[in-house]
């Protein structure tokens, strides 16, 4: 490069007036110049100007100590906390936003692919021995009245659930922000008014179902032999280790989606925001686990085993269904079978 | 015109008209089937037996009650519920005193609404489930059975939608399905709101003429 000292005498002038002109236009910036209208700034660094909302501090103070939880004075006490900015609100949003709806996400889909797999490898579970023609009660108008009514409600809130945690990402880019907000309103809604009933629902559910989901020594030997999954079918009662997981997974979930959800239903019960926001993640958390498990039971409860569904429908399953599938049960419920010996449960 | 315009507009109007016409039409044609004259002494006084037959169904008689239990719940929460979110709730009295009578009264306390939309909701699922669970009242249901269930469903769940109240097409969807369930009603067994009152009253009648407690 060539030294300054060369340089012909305008190139000079010319250097000095592109180097000192902004210079002394910025010092008269940082001078507080009124005429420039950026004297804030320093000013602000500074914490002296005056004319903020307080008068005698500045703004990015006083929006410091907000930031910070400080509680302030206000008019009306009974319209809210003196906090006027809860900074926690944030680390909310971006865990609902961050890995609560990306791994919830990948939690869903990861069900539907899992499902899907299971039904391309193993197929449907038929009843082996063919029908019977034979049937054998199975669930009582009770249990299958509560199990609909759970069911039903589930489905609505499952969908209007998943709007409100995904629909951002998944519907508004199809269908635009001003039609996914009637959406989601609509979602919103819904889901506050059924949930309730879901509470209710879970409850009963729990009181019916209770008794014959507690674990007992056959499950273990269900489980060492995975099921009906891998090597034929193993013993089991009335429910299987699966289907008692299954119960248990939905009776949880159950408990936390209930709290949490009467909490958001009625913010007035909670004792601060921050409670409600810990209900908020702890209700999306429950919600994607239970619908992920759902999806294995819908499946395994409609196409993926052969039989099953009438027992929900009708109440009653063919007797060949009944042996292969819960033989201890069916030996109860209609004695032994003349071809298999209680003691050896149904292969 | 917009859309919620027209269904809370002319199209709001066409199913009232067809709503009224057409349950009157159905009144008169089961008032008009008459029945044979009793010729026996008659050993107590019709009507009020017809009167006292009235009452005394809304609730079990002892020896059916473990039988009738379920669904006489289910129907007094969705019954009960249903009555009280048409006529106590804010948006419907105003829309009351608009578009039909021309005053209004005090609606019930948001929360107490929003019970009883849950009271009318559980019963209305309950009472679905029932109708598809239970071997005879399957046998007996036809399609207008479910249609009316489902429709009814649907009024309840579009109104449901636009709680909010800030949203005009959420507003007019559920407008929408009330003039559809509104024209649905005359020909249908949604009827059995009106004709309940002539077929226990017939029934109170006969039995209350022979001295039975109908």
């Amino acid at each position: 490069m060539k030294p300054i000292s060369s340089c012909s005498w305008w190139a000079k002038l010319a250097a000095a007036v592109l180097v000192v002109v902004p210079l002394a236009y910025g010092l008269g910036l940082a001078s507080g110049d009124p005429a420039s209208g950026f004297g804030v700034s320093t000013a602000a660094a500074a914490e002296a100007v005056p004319g903020g909302v307080l008068g005698n501090q500045n703004d990015s103070s006083i929006w410091r100590r907000l930031r910070q939880g400080e509680a302030f004075i206000i008019s009306n006490p009974k319209t809210g906390t003196p906090v006027i900015i809860q900074s926690q609100g944030e680390e909310w949003r971006s865990l609902r936003n961050g890995p609560l709806s990306l791994y919830g996400g990948y939690l869903l889909l990861g069900s539907v692919l899992a499902f899907t797999l299971f039904y391309l490898i193993r197929g449907r579970v038929k009843i082996d021995g063919g029908r019977s023609g034979r049937i054998v009660p199975r669930f009582a108008t009770a249990e299958r009245m509560i199990h609909w009514y759970v069911a039903s409600i589930f489905v609505l809130l499952a969908i209007s659930g998943m709007i409100i945690l995904f629909g951002k990402y998944v519907l508004a880019p199809v269908i635009g922000a001003s039609a996914f907000g009637v959406v989601a309103s609509a979602a919103l809604q819904s889901h506050n008014l059924f949930g309730p009933l879901y509470v209710f629902g879970v409850l009963v559910m729990f009181i019916v179902y209770f008794r014959d989901n507690l674990l007992r020594a056959a499950d273990l030997k269900w489980l060492v032999k995975g099921g009906m999954f891998f090597i034929g079918h193993a013993p089991s009662w009335k429910y299987n280790f699966g289907e008692k997981t299954w119960f248990w997974i939905a009776m949880i979930t159950g408990v936390i989606l209930s709290i949490s959800g009467v909490l958001m239903d009625f913010p007035s019960l909670a004792e601060d925001r921050q409670q409600l926001q810990l209900a908020n993640l702890f209700h999306g958390g429950a919600a994607v686990v239970v619908i992920a498990a759902a999806i294995g039971h819908i499946y395994l409860g409609t196409i993926g085993v052969e039989g099953a569904l009438e027992g929900m429908t009708r109440g009653e399953v063919d007797e060949n269904w009944a042996r292969e599938h819960h033989d201890l049960w069916a030996d109860e419920v209609i004695g032994p079978s003349s071809e298999t010996p209680s003691e050896t449960p149904a292969e | 015109m917009t859309f919620l315009e027209f269904t809370e507009g002319p199209m709001w109007y066409a199913a009232a008209t067809i709503f009224s016409l057409g349950a009157a039409w159905r009144v008169i044609g089961l008032l008009r089937f008459g029945r044979k004259a009793d010729l026996s002494v008659p050993r107590a006084s019709a009507a009020v037996g017809a009167v006292k037959s009235q009452f005394i169904h809304f609730v079990p008689r002892g020896s059916f009650y473990k039988s009738t239990y379920f669904h006489i719940l289910a129907g007094y929460l969705f019954h009960l519920g249903l009555f009280v979110l048409v006529l106590f709730a804010a948006p419907h009295i105003i829309f009351i005193n608009q578009h039909i009578l021309g005053f209004g009264w005090d609606p019930l306390p948001r929360w107490a609404f929003i019970i009883a939309a849950e009271a009318a909701f559980a019963g209305l699922i309950l009472l679905w489930f029932r109708r598809i669970t239970d071997p005879v009242v399957r046998l007996i249901s036809d399609r207008d059975d479910h249609i009316s269930s489902w429709l009814t469903f649907i009024v309840m769940l579009t109104g449901c939608l636009a709680l909010a109240e800030d949203n005009d097409s959420l507003r007019a969807l559920h407008m929408l399905m009330v003039n559809v369930w509104l024209i649905y009603f005359p020909f249908s067994r949604l009827m059995h709101a009106v004709t309940f009152i002539f077929s226990r009253g017939y029934t109170g009648a006969i039995f209350g003429r022979r001295g039975i407690t109908p």
